[in-house]
């Protein structure tokens, strides 16, 4: 399994199905291919999850996901 | 253990349960108390009255046979009058004898027991008055020594007729603490059996409330929210009231809820984009 597809299983608690199209945003504004995901970019993909899902969900869930993320 | 609805529901109801078992056992209980008691009524309490009574007849009849000895030896003859009267008045007293050991034997209570045993005790101070009474009025059937012990027998005689009044007042005394005892076990069963349903019943309101609310409560919310999101309002808070079904489907509809918020966003910057896109082209 790629590490997007982890990434992937591990946001779809929070954000159902629009979890592919919002971490396709996240990578886009990293400058990476979701293919092309690693363990490396996982910090930064975690801050940058944090702060778009602080927009459409509360700061505490955002936050969880961030730590996720970044815990991978 | 998680506290779904499921477990909720079966725990509330498993109590129930448990009280109206205990309710029913106490039932049951009772029931076979009652019996008991009304067995024990009915065979002990019965059984020494009927003693007692026999014990007075058989005390009466001795006495009278006792009585007839001396009135009619004198026209019987000694030998005649013993078999006819003294020889049935020792035959009552045994029978008495014999009675009051039933008693003893019977007697529920040490203070019951003592009340037949000084019958028994009182019976040999009868029979030693008889005989020597019986033997004073055949060596001097008119004289002094004779009506003393003559007078010594009908003391004893009566002395043994109190006795026996007060066995037949204790075999009374037992049916009547039987009863008493049925009366004790049929109120405590029953005061058992009311406290139990009425805590059953508490607890079963009890139940019913902390279960209407763990669904009603977070169930009007979700109402709530759905209105809101049906009507546009996708800002509105989903909170998750409990750990059980109706939690889990807070969580879903929360994910529900930041999913179509997302995609709205991502509509509203699509059409920017192409607005842009468009101004740049013109």
């Amino acid at each position: 399994m790629s590490v997007y597809t982890d990434v992937c299983t591990t946001a779809r608690p929070f954000l159902g199905p629009a979890t592919d199209k919002f971490l396709e945003r996240q990578c886009k504004y990293l400058k990476v291919e979701p293919a092309a995901l690693t363990k490396e970019h996982l910090t930064q993909l975690a801050w940058l999850s944090k702060n778009a899902a602080s927009a459409i969900m509360d700061a505490a869930q955002a936050e969880k996901l961030a730590q996720k993320i970044g815990a991978m | 253990m998680r506290m779904t609805i499921t477990n909720k529901l079966l725990l509330g109801f498993g109590g129930v349960l448990l009280l109206l078992a205990a309710v029913a056992a106490v039932g049951i209980y009772s029931v076979i108390r009652l019996r008991h008691s009304a067995q024990e009524t009915t065979r002990i309490g019965d059984r020494l009255n009927s003693i007692s009574v026999e014990i007075q007849v058989h005390n009466l009849e001795a006495q009278r046979k006792a009585k007839s000895y001396f009135l009619e030896k004198g026209k019987l003859g000694e030998e005649n009058a013993r078999a006819t009267y003294l020889d049935e008045a020792t035959f009552e007293v045994h029978e008495i004898e014999s009675l009051a050991s039933k008693a003893v034997q019977l007697a529920p209570t040490a203070e019951i027991k003592a009340k037949f045993e000084r019958i028994n005790t009182t019976l040999a101070k009868y029979e030693q008055a008889l005989n020597t009474a019986v033997e004073a009025s055949q060596h001097n059937a008119k004289g002094a020594q004779a009506q003393a012990a003559q007078a010594s027998y009908e003391e004893a005689a009566e002395s043994l007729h109190e006795i026996a009044e007060d066995g037949e007042i204790a075999g009374h005394d037992v049916a009547q603490t039987f009863q008493e005892e049925i009366d004790r076990t049929s109120k405590r069963s029953m005061t058992l059996a009311v406290g139990f349903s009425i805590a059953g019943l508490v607890l079963a309101l009890a139940a019913s409330f902390v279960l209407a609310r763990a669904i009603l409560v977070p169930v009007h919310h979700l109402r709530e929210v759905a209105e809101n999101v049906s009507m546009g309002n996708l800002d509105i808070a989903v909170k998750r009231h409990s750990n059980d079904e109706i939690g889990d489907l807070a969580e879903s509809f929360t994910r529900m809820v930041t999913a179509v918020k997302f995609f709205r966003m991502e509509t509203e910057l699509a059409q920017a984009e192409a607005a842009g896109a468009g101004g740049g082209t013109r």
